[in-house]
């Protein structure tokens, strides 16, 4: 099937990542990074055909969010749906600002990512995830956060993520080294992002001097947790000629998939080792057959994965094929994964040092669009011109991963 | 847009009860696993089609969707599939005493189970590990009959 050519026409931040926005409330931040891209691309809210809207369920503790702010987001009177796939959600987002567009319904769709994290509790929206299976286990008689083992995953993500982790360098045959070196390159380009929310030039001995929070993975290994939102305005290529200078960054693949929950599913029996991601091996291929890219590992020149944890950049490059299997960190070793190296990966900082999470997979699409657009505000700039970038989403529990390939060019018909 | 940090919105408390949720249990899944805990015996469920051995089973094969309800022995011995170890609390609060949180897939079953391992030094435990269930001296059906792991 020919799809029609889509682009991100510009991208709106709010004016800082921060943990705490005070001087705003939800709607109103949101509406910061509407107002900023209207700006960027010279557009009016007359021109927006539909809004797509996203962040995580539960974790402000308010339904409808997008019905609430429907005057600042410019929905009034138009198409508007909510979209909550967990650490996915800003790029599924945007995946369904895509559809809207390549299937020629709309011309020009707006879509809107955000979380305000310091007005929730985001334990309690993390817990809310497997807290009907858990109470079970409970009544079962596992102790939740005695000895049964369980302590790790109920002390929240980081614990389950450590399970995921330490599978990982054993099969990869990276050191804990590995993951310290990696999160002080991210938190160290994180520094010169203006976006970013941890913002402080970090070396490899700042970050081992952070206590272990469960082996192998320490507390300078993990997120913050921010207030922030993104919109990103997608366009078809008709309306991309007409109303645009031509400098876009053209969405050539796009893939999903999702695998059986790999983690905290032991009322029902967990199959999937949290490591394999098998989903991302399946929606990447599928992004890049449609991108037309057929050896990843040459043909990319930047790459920005969803990494709640520092491990985490390692093993996307790996299972998106950037890398072959075991082969991330020599790449970080050699210097590859730099601002500056063969395959600059997350030189924004990743969602390691910037987490609003229903922003963070928008974020990654739209750190790439700036870069291949050249509207990098920041020493992040990547010195080389970039033709093709990788994107990249994951949430859920531990198992759904989003895809998104761009392009300085369209794809030819 | 303007970002006024010193200007401060009005703060507003309040409390959000999740206590309640249904779940099904109809004498198998779980039940069949914590009920042969009494008997100091890892009970799962076997899907005819595949082959898989769930630990504890589902009612159905979520590979095959079909309805699956063979109850089958495994060992309770079994191999550490990844694990971490506890370092510190949440707040990145260091712990006095570390402790070995591994996910162990029981011999005959595909499922990864969780719990403790003692005995060994925390940065001794490998992934591969054979490891056995200790059980508790009286046992009482249910998930916390297992009081903990050991290496084999
Ligand atoms: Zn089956």
């Amino acid at each position: 099937m020919i799809m029609s050519n889509v682009a991100i026409a510009g991208v709106g931040y709010t004016p800082v990542f921060v943990s705490k926005r005070k001087d705003v409330n939800i709607a109103e931040m949101i509406s910061e990074s509407v107002a900023t891209a209207l700006e960027n691309t010279g557009l009016t809210p007359d021109d927006i055909d539909a809004v797509t809207f996203g962040n995580m369920q539960t974790f402000e503790g308010l339904n409808m969010p997008h019905l609430w702010s429907a005057e600042h987001i410019l929905a009034v009177d138009k198409p508007t749906i909510r979209i909550s796939t967990g650490g996915t959600t800003g790029m599924s987002t945007l995946q369904a600002a895509y559809y809207y567009v390549a299937s020629g319904l709309y011309d020009i769709v707006m879509a809107v990512s955000w979380e305000k994290q310091s007005e929730g509790d985001s334990q309690v929206g993390l817990a809310g995830i497997v807290m009907p299976e858990a109470m079970v286990m409970v009544q079962h008689g596992l102790d939740l956060f005695g000895g049964g083992g369980l302590s790790a995953m109920g002390g929240g993500s980081t614990g389950a993520a450590s399970f995921q982790a330490m599978s990982y360098l054993h099969h990869s045959g990276a050191d804990p080294e590995h993951i310290d070196k990696m999160a002080a390159l991210e938190r160290s380009n994180a520094a010169l992002n203006p976006y970013a929310h941890l913002r402080k030039k970090t070396s490899v001995e700042d970050i081992q001097a952070t206590p272990f929070i469960a082996w192998p993975l320490r507390f300078g290994h993990t997120c913050p947790t921010s207030d922030g939102a993104t919109t990103c305005i997608v366009m078809s290529e008709e309306k991309v000629r007409k109303m645009t200078d031509g400098n876009v960054a053209w969405i050539t693949g796009l893939g999903s998939a999702t695998s059986d929950p790999s983690t905290a599913n032991f009322l029902e029996g967990q199959l999937t080792d949290p490591a394999e991601q098998e989903p991302a091996r399946i929606a990447s291929a599928k992004a890049y057959k449609m991108a037309g890219i057929k050896d990843p590992s040459r043909e990319l020149d930047m790459a920005e994965m969803y990494n709640g944890f520092a491990h985490q950049s390692l093993m996307w490059l790996e299972k998106l094929g950037c890398c072959k299997e075991g082969e991330a960190h020599k790449l970080l070793d050699a210097g590859a994964l730099n601002i500056d190296g063969e395959i600059p990966t997350n030189a924004s900082g990743g969602v390691f040092s910037t987490n609003a999470i229903g922003a963070s997979a928008m974020n990654r699409p739209a750190e790439c669009a700036l870069q291949i657009m050249g509207k990098i505000e920041g020493g992040h700039k990547i010195p080389k011109k970039i033709r093709k970038a990788v994107s990249h989403g994951w949430g859920g529990m531990f198992q759904y991963v989003t895809v998104m390939v761009l392009a300085d060019e369209p794809m030819k018909s | 847009m303007a970002y006024n940090k010193d200007l401060e919105t009005r703060e507003v408390q309040a409390t959000w009860d999740v206590t309640t949720y249904q779940y099904k249990l109809d004498g198998r899944g779980a039940k069949v696993l914590a009920d042969g805990m009494k008997e100091k015996t890892i009970r799962g469920i076997k899907c005819p089609q595949c082959g898989r051995v769930y630990v504890p089973g589902p009612t159905y094969c979520r590979v095959c969707y079909i309805d699956i309800d063979d109850v089958v022995d495994c060992s309770d011995e079994g191999v550490v599939m990844s694990y971490c170890i506890e370092m510190a609390d949440v707040r990145g609060n260091p712990m006095d005493e570390h402790r070995v949180s591994a996910m162990i897939k029981f011999d005959g079953a595909d499922t990864w189970f969780i719990g403790t391992v003692h005995g060994i030094d925390p940065m001794d435990v490998k992934i591969g590990m054979k490891v056995k269930a200790i059980w508790k001296d009286v046992t009482e059906g249910n998930l916390g009959d297992i009081q903990r792991f050991e290496p084999v």
